[in-house]
């Protein structure tokens, strides 16, 4: 084996661990609003990815340039896939009577499975190719070749995680989400409305996953049935990071991108089985995740 | 008499039906469908033990159906086992993972739990895919027909052994339910911390809950390898775990006809959308949607709820205990009186990160006497009995139980001890009646096995009867009885802490904690509270109370010890305590704000 390998592995294992972690800060939000999460968000993922793919090439097909058309697909996505958790939020969670049952997993996986038909109606059974932006430009860096595109990737996440932090720690928005996090209670007490935080919470979720979706569309073949697997990716770095922990699960999903990556140089089996055997035990050792907070529950 | 007719309908009726099946609907499809529907209800039965009864989580059933169906496969082809035989063994072999799957996510809760199961049923599944030697991968491998006493059997006949297991499996859930382990393993769901302080050892309870659930998946996936003769990994998806799920919820967790309605969805709704392919799951996926919504607990759940199938409610572990006897006096078990020190805390700390919680704190309770430790908010009172319960591990110090060192123990084992405790933050077991929150409160003294529960032998239900009677008596000691069959919730809550004392003392406790005891309660009701405790203490049992209410902790205790920020400031009988000018000081303020108040001083 030799360190370009291990080297490209590590970079490879940044770029969809960023991805995943984005994805997962949407696991984030709606469960510090409302203790629960879309089960279903790999199926948001894989229609943000759908949606941009068509429209990408709907507009370069009919001449227009390749940055006006990414921004465009962009813009689509997220308009689209922030209608899409509004209405999740509105038909599969809020309806339930309690969030304490496990109702709302189920729910939310009966919404995921309709997307997930809707997107095979549409664009059918099989995977399709999506271009990026920087079609196949590579950097070549003498001993490490990188794509372009996943250079533009890594940048976006860190831009995304950025955004969202400031959103959250900043905005009056972000300091409300907090709030209901805090104590929901006292929050509506204070004028704070719950329920329009858990919307805010469901769309900031759906967008997350839509940018994701467009984002990691280059990068595997996107198709109506890849989102069971991105969503279980992304799950699992919001568990191994800590679910109410952000930047605990950005760093879970670097760490769980770059570890896959690395196994993948022993073997592809050992790659799958690696990050499944990874979270058993780091749950076993620290059932919060690895940045989880540890409360001492008073009785 | 009454016995008579639980066979019937448990096993009688069954049978017939199981053996008339063939008569009515005699096509290769049909049989195939109500294999798969069976085979997918003994899953279902297992599952809805776990969720249903425990409140645990399971994503990855399919990863014990995975075990038992290439276990017996394996056991039968490779190692030439009888298939009978290798499908019980495999159900013991997922058991075992069941074990495993328990004790990894013991400290797991909600999302994490998920995740746990999820993971192990991921890491399955990637085997069977992978392992190719073995498991044949997608591909699959072929497995016989099953035989039994060298006679082959044969579509239908199958039909019926696996009906016959499926009716033994549930006549044996039902007896589970409705017995003590039933009542144990809902008592740990609704609440973990009050089962430990009853002598519950929730790890074991729940290793069992998961190894119980785990066998009969893996004699479902046993069954499954010698349905088709032939097994490939692509069965053994998350999907399944998620179907397997959907049933138990869709029937109504936590019931016992649940699981047959939740398997009919999910086995039958598939063979009607058979014609719409290209739609199916998102029909599927709208019904789902749609029954969550409006029937949040489930189909059977619906139905409980109209008043005429209320008879029929099954959510309730067991209401017939027999006639309950008001005739007889009430009397407290309790263990002898012991004179001399009963517990003694020698420098106690507890420390969380930099706050001192409790500070080097020395503490003797003697036997019979009623100690009531008070102070201030915030003044370490409620860690002080966490540390005493067990529920805390102290950072400093020593636990001595009549000269033991019981430091160390987990809460069960000191309720194994003789101390038991009841809580400021009420931890009723919701789903339960009065009488049953009581019943737990007896687990110690609990004789019957799981195997003679399984069976509910006679003396199941004898020890069921006795101590049923004796919850009862507890419940007319603090005048409960009236409400002995009311959900424990719905109590107001001074009866709500009258309950938690009366199930404190089933354990037939020598140290009885009471966690403010009057909180809460109504005038009218504090009274009652102080009756039971000053009954109690003449009974002869030591008590140790915290409590803010000075009225009973001047006019009950025999002894009190006062705290403020974690340190003890002084202690001594009742009278010593109310002139103690550093008492007054901690609970009025100092000089400073005597000024304050007199108007004599102000702030800055």
């Amino acid at each position: 084996m030799e360190l370009t390998d291990i080297l490209k592995a590590i970079i490879n294992g940044l770029v969809y661990g960023s991805v995943y972690a984005i994805i997962a800060q949407g696991y984030y939000i709606t469960f510090i609003t409302t203790k629960t999460l879309n089960f279903g968000q790999g199926d948001f993922v894989m229609l943000g990815s759908l949606i941009g793919l068509s429209t990408f090439m709907t507009i370069t097909a009919t001449g227009g340039g390749v940055w006006i058309a990414f921004i465009a697909s962009l813009l689509l996505v997220i308009v689209i896939l922030g209608i899409c958790g509004w209405g999740l939020e509105q038909v599969a969670i809020r309806p339930l009577k309690s969030w304490h049952s496990i109702g709302w997993i189920l729910s939310t996986v009966a919404v995921s499975m309709i997307v997930r038909n809707v997107a095979m109606l549409i664009w059918g059974r099989d995977v399709l190719m999506a271009p990026s932006p920087f079609g196949r430009a590579i950097l070549d860096l003498g001993i490490l070749k990188i794509r372009y595109h996943d250079i533009f990737v890594l940048v976006s996440a860190a831009v995304i995680m950025l955004l969202l932090y400031v959103f959250l720690k900043k905005s009056l928005f972000g300091k409300a989400l907090e709030a209901v996090a805090f104590n929901r209670e006292a929050a509506s007490l204070m004028g704070i409305n719950p329920r329009l935080m858990a919307s805010i919470a469901f769309i900031i979720a759906g967008i997350l996953a839509g940018v994701g979706g467009v984002l990691v569309g280059p990068m595997v073949h996107p198709g109506a049935f890849i989102g069971l697997f991105l969503g279980l990716k992304a799950f699992a770095v919001a568990i191994i990071g800590g679910i109410e922990n952000p930047r605990g699960i950005f760093i879970g999903g670097l760490l769980l991108g770059v570890l896959e990556n690395l196994f993948t140089l022993y073997s592809t089996s050992m790659k799958e089985a690696a990050a499944f055997f990874l979270i058993l035990v780091i749950l076993a050792v620290l059932p919060q995740g690895l940045f989880g907070k540890r409360v001492k529950e008073k009785f | 008499m009454i016995k008579a007719k639980w066979w019937i309908y448990q096993i009688g009726i069954p049978l017939v039906l199981l053996y008339a099946f063939p008569w009515f609907f005699n096509n290769a499809h049909t049989i195939h469908v109500a294999q798969t529907f069976l085979i997918t209800y003994i899953v279902i039965v297992g599952l809805n033990l776990l969720v249903g009864l425990s409140n645990q989580l399971s994503l990855g059933h399919v990863g014990f159906y995975a075990i038992g169906a290439y276990s017996s496969a394996i056991l039968t082809m490779t190692v030439g086992l009888n298939f009978f035989v290798s499908i019980l063994i495999s159900g013991l072999i997922a058991a075992v993972f069941g074990a495993i799957v328990a004790l990894l996510s013991l400290r797991a809760k909600g999302p994490y739990l998920a995740m746990v199961t999820i993971a192990f049923g991921e890491l399955i599944s990637i085997i069977a895919n992978r392992w190719v030697n073995v498991t044949g991968g997608p591909a699959g491998i072929k497995t016989s027909v099953p035989s039994l006493f060298g006679f082959e059997l044969g579509q239908i006949q199958y039909m019926w052994f696996i009906g016959l297991l499926a009716i033994i499996f549930t006549a044996g859930a039902t007896n589970i339910f409705r017995g003590r382990f039933g009542r144990t393993f809902t008592a740990f769901g609704n609440s973990e911390v009050a089962s430990e302080v009853l002598g519950i050892n929730v790890r074991n309870w729940k290793i069992l809950a998961f190894s119980v659930s785990a066998f009969l998946a893996g004699v479902g996936g046993g069954l499954f390898a010698f349905q088709n003769q032939f097994i490939s990994s692509t069965t053994f998806e998350l999907n399944l775990s998620i179907m397997f799920l959907i049933a138990v919820i869709i029937g109504g967790s936590g019931t016992k006809i649940g699981p047959i309605i939740g398997t009919a969805v999910i086995i039958g709704l598939p063979q009607f959308l058979h014609n719409f392919v290209d739609y199916h799951l998102m029909i599927f996926g709208g019904i789902l949607l749609i029954a969550l919504i409006l029937l949040p607990d489930g189909i059977v759940g619906a139905f409980t709820k109209l008043s005429y199938f209320k008879k029929f409610s099954s959510k309730k572990v067991n209401t017939d205990l027999g006639i309950l006897h008001d005739d007889r006096k009430a009397t407290i078990d309790l263990p002898d009186g012991i004179n001399g020190k009963l517990l003694e805390l020698k420098n106690i700390s507890m420390h969380f990160g930099g706050l001192k919680a409790i500070d080097d704190v020395e503490i003797e309770v003697l036997g019979g006497t009623v100690h009531g430790i008070i102070g201030p908010n915030g003044s370490g009172k409620s860690t002080t009995v966490n540390v005493l319960s067990g529920v805390y591990m102290p950072t400093g110090g020593n636990l001595l139980w009549k000269g033991k060192d019981i430091t160390k123990y987990a809460p069960h084992g000191i309720a194994q001890e003789g101390i038991t405790r009841t809580f400021q933050n009420l931890q009723l077991f919701e789903d339960m009646s009065v009488l049953q929150n009581v019943m737990v409160g007896f687990h110690r003294h609990f004789k019957t096995g799981f195997l003679k529960n399984l069976l509910y032998l006679g003396q199941v239900s004898k020890e069921e009867r006795y101590y049923a009677q004796k919850a009862y008596d507890l419940l007319r000691i603090v005048g409960l009885e009236e409400r002995a069959h009311e959900k424990a919730s719905d109590l107001p809550y001074g009866e709500q802490r009258l309950v938690e004392i009366a199930r404190g003392l089933a354990l037939k406790p020598d140290l009885l904690i009471l966690d403010e005891p009057a909180a809460g309660a109504s005038p009218k009701e504090i009274e009652k509270i102080m009756d039971v405790i000053q009954r109690l203490k003449n009974a002869g049992l030591s008590i140790i109370l915290v409590e803010h209410h000075m009225d009973i902790v001047m006019n009950v205790c025999d002894y009190i010890t006062v705290l403020d920020f974690g340190k003890k400031i002084c202690e001594g009988t009742p009278e010593t305590i109310q002139n103690d000018p550093r008492v007054i000081e901690a609970y009025l303020g100092g000089e400073e704000v005597n000024q304050l108040v007199a108007g004599t001083r102000s702030i800055g």
